[in-house]
């Protein structure tokens, strides 16, 4: 048993409204510089859709990820051989127009146009040239819209619906759609990592969030074909790659990330995990639909004395180990078994975790007219049935978080369900208790568990929703300097020179 | 714009680019030298059926013994070019010089006469005019050396001692098929020189000649007064670069006659427009070849998505109009 602690996150998607806070925050702190005006640490996307970049879930294109060939575990991208006679043309990079080509406006225009007949214009100008474009997409082209014929269409996930099926997601009444954000998932078995061939990537030791070293780095942008996410950007200005950080000097110093603490739906927690690398390699190894489970059986318990003593045997802290025992991710992901993987099967063991979205049922129409009003078979759909006359089949959403296997995510709907009509017994007076019994039965909880559900999930505090574990830096310094060297080396200009420009 | 929006990767593309052409011209080259080496081979087996009978060539003429040490250098150094009352060779017959020339002059022009030269002295250039702009090497003589040559040359004006008859030296029938053997390095020098193709290009050795450190030697026959020029020359080899490098490793005397025998044959007054043609046929099949070849390696890389989507899109949408 190697106990090892790890930052992860849950996302809330029913909370998600789609405001891009979040990609807002992390734009402003993060990619406001020249060569990242294309990247989107954080970005929100519109599923069904093609995401960003185009069409990032299709590893036929961007050959991402990890893939089971034989019994062993191998990056899609390419063997060593492989990538020796590809090192200087990776054939998989997204080209830029498969992010967007970034613009602004020219505003100088609206007030220093010289008179003429017709109003000034600010017209759009490439970030990349400086030259005058034509917008053709952005990094969340046909934001909320479902059904759009190119980029809804041609969604992966949508791949293993009918015909039948993907034809009704057009009609009025059955059109939905929901917002999933994105921020880099700092996996267990990062691809990014694996494919980088000058060790420029590295997952931090005590807290697991992954880096990549612009002083290691070379610019050969095997990392972006590697992370199936396409977390990690090309900076086409410093030549060197980036990714979200997690925030971590926001994290060392006791706050929550930028994106996490603007958010305004509130979907977003954040706490520690402790995991059990001695298992990683078997838990990728898993067949698609076991994935999910092995990936919670890799996450251990923190108040098993065995793994509180292994761990403090690896140096955690016991503030770090009350941190995991506080951790919300723990309870959502672990406990209550409702926050899924974003595509397991890419087999990175990602550490962002999603509770999928209450999908919308299908309303049934009388005589012409939508039929609000009546109960049971006669009006809106029944709560409990609500899941098989979802809009959504659940075929897409166990695409989307558990390598295919529809019973998992099946048991994470009726859980929720059965806390909404739990919760509406009680406010609303709308079931009966029969109703609310049959319903926790269903759903496999209890009273206790609805309560804590309701708590985290509507009235969670701002503590609450982020248990920061305390990274305690000084002393994770130890490792590779002493720290009466660091301490006052921290200051100003003393570890790198400060210089003009750059 | 397409071009610009493409800026981003540009460093790939660089890399990209760069060792596609150092791969191009690698394989490239490899094709040129596989297609002459198979040339050659063929050529080589036919010259060792013929055995080439040794016949004298040219009679040998008296050498003087007497003379001293000025006569011993005259006949090692200048003999390749100049001679003493038989004519122009490649340089000027030196008969009367003494008296042509001012005496300080002459020691300059002999000891250092590619400075001369750099400095434009106007006997020199007109010299070098004269005969066919051939300069007169700097044969690194000593100041007593140089004194020692010219005692000889007003000797041999004064009637004190026979001037040497150019002679080339008895040199047995040369085989042009062995002597492009020895020049291309197909067959090694007795001695153990490197061969000619090292340094010196000639046509009719492939398409792409041969090394570019000395001077191209097609038009060398007549340049150095035919055999007897070029056969002295190739005996005692006194200019200063080749003395360095065969000075410890005379050439046997059927090599000398098989590389005259070549020289001979490729004198013609350029090259042939066909071996133009074939070079350049040869680039552009080897560029396309290479390019193919990579095409091939490639063939399944990403070429944008989002544009292929999209095209898809507004292709079904034009059909069904």
């Amino acid at each position: 048993m190697d106990i090892r602690a790890q930052v992860s996150m849950v996302f809330h998607l029913d909370k998600c409204i789609g405001c891009h806070t979040c990609s807002v925050a992390c734009k402003n702190i993060w990619t406001d510089r020249k060569g990242t005006e294309y990247m989107w640490w954080n970005n929100v996307e519109t599923k069904p859709g093609t995401g960003y970049p185009t069409l990032w879930e299709d590893q036929e294109k961007y050959h991402g990820g990890w893939e089971r060939k034989s019994g062993s575990l191998n990056l899609r991208l390419h063997g060593r051989l492989g990538g020796l006679a590809n090192i200087f043309f990776n054939p998989f990079l997204p080209t830029v127009d498969d992010y967007y080509e970034p613009w602004t406006y020219q505003y100088d225009e609206l007030f220093n146009a010289p008179e003429g007949d017709d109003q000034p214009t600010a017209r759009p100008i490439s970030m990349i040239t400086g030259k005058h474009m034509d917008i053709e997409a952005g990094p969340n082209w046909d934001d909320d819209l479902g059904g759009s014929p190119v980029y809804a269409a041609n969604d992966p996930n949508l791949g293993e619906l009918t015909e039948e099926e993907r034809s009704q997601l057009n009609e009025l009444e059955r059109m939905v759609f929901f917002y999933l954000p994105r921020i880099c998932n700092h996996c267990l078995n990062p691809g990014c990592v694996a494919a980088c061939p000058a060790g420029a990537i590295y997952k931090r030791g005590e807290d697991g969030i992954v880096l990549i070293s612009q002083e290691k780095c070379r610019a050969w942008r095997m990392c972006i074909s590697g992370c199936p996410y396409k977390k990690v950007y090309y900076n086409w200005s410093t030549g060197k790659s980036e990714k979200c950080i997690l925030c971590y000097p926001r994290l060392e110093s006791g706050h929550a990330p930028a994106c996490f603490h603007s958010c305004v739906g509130r979907i977003r927690y954040l706490g520690l995990l402790l995991y059990d690398a001695d298992r990683i390699h078997e838990t990728t190894l898993a067949p698609d639909d076991q994935l999910v489970e092995a990936h919670r059986a890799i996450i251990q318990d923190p108040f098993d004395p065995q793994v509180i003593a292994a761990a403090k045997a690896n140096g955690i802290s016991d503030a770090m180990i009350n941190a995991a025992q506080h951790s919300p991710v723990y309870k959502f992901v672990k406990k209550w078994k409702l926050a899924l993987p974003l595509h397991p099967e890419f087999r990175t063991l990602p550490m962002l975790f999603y509770v999928p979205p209450m999908l919308p049922v299908l309303a049934k129409l009388r005589e012409g007219h939508y039929e609000i009003s009546g109960v049971g078979d006669q009006g809106l759909a029944p709560m409990l049935s609500s899941l098989e006359r979802a809009r959504m089949p659940l075929r897409y959403m166990a695409h989307l978080f558990s390598g295919g296997n529809e019973e998992i995510v099946a048991a994470v709907y009726r859980k929720l369900i059965a806390v909404r009509i739990a919760k509406r017994a009680q406010h609303v007076s709308e079931a009966t208790p029969d109703e609310v019994q049959q319903a926790m039965t269903v759903g496999n909880t209890n009273p206790e568990e609805i309560e804590a559900i309701f708590q985290l999930t509507s009235k969670p505090t701002f503590e609450e929703r982020f248990v920061i574990p305390p990274l305690a830096r000084e002393m994770a310094v130890e490792a590779t300097l002493d720290p009466f060297t660091h301490k006052p080396e921290t200051g100003f200009g003393f570890r790198r020179a400060p210089k003009r420009g750059g | 714009m397409d071009e610009l929006k493409e800026q981003p990767w540009l460093p790939c593309s660089c890399a990209v680019t760069s060792g596609l052409l150092i791969f191009a011209c690698g394989a490239l080259l490899g094709l040129v030298f596989a297609i002459t080496r198979t040339g050659q081979s063929g050529s080589g087996s036919v010259e060792s059926a013929a055995s080439p009978t040794p016949v004298v060539q040219s009679v040998s003429a008296v050498v003087p013994q007497a003379g001293g040490e000025g006569q011993t250098i005259f006949q090692q150094k200048c003999t390749a070019c100049h001679t003493i009352g038989s004519g122009d060779l490649v340089g000027p017959d030196l008969e009367g010089v003494v008296a042509r020339r001012d005496e300080d002059w002459l020691t300059r022009w002999i000891t250092t006469p590619d400075q001369m030269l750099a400095e434009n002295d106007p006997i020199a250039t007109q010299l070098l005019q004269q005969y066919n702009n051939i300069p007169m090497p700097n044969l690194s003589l000593t100041q007593s050396q140089v004194a020692a040559v010219i005692a000889y040359l007003q000797s041999t004006d004064q009637g004190q001692s026979l001037p040497p008859v150019v002679a080339a030296p008895a040199l047995p029938q040369g085989d042009p098929a062995a002597g492009k053997e020895l020049f291309t390095g197909n067959r090694r020098f007795q001695s153990g020189g490197p061969p000619c193709m090292a340094c010196h290009s000639v046509s009719g050795i492939g398409v792409l000649g041969g090394g570019v450190l000395g001077p191209d030697l097609t038009q060398v026959f007549s340049k150095y007064g035919g055999e007897t020029g070029l056969g002295t020359f190739l005996s005692t080899m006194p200019l200063p670069t080749m003395n360095t490098v065969w000075g410890q490793r005379p050439l046997a005397s059927q090599e000398q006659a098989d590389l005259m025998a070549f020289l001979g044959q490729v004198a013609v007054s350029e090259r042939s427009p066909e071996a133009i043609l074939q070079l350049s046929a040869l680039t552009i099949i080897g560029t396309a070849a290479v390019l193919a070849l990579t095409h091939l390696i490639w063939r399944y890389r990403l070429a944008g998505v989002r544009r292929p989507l999209v095209g898809q899109r507004s292709r079904a949408l034009t059909a069904q109009r």
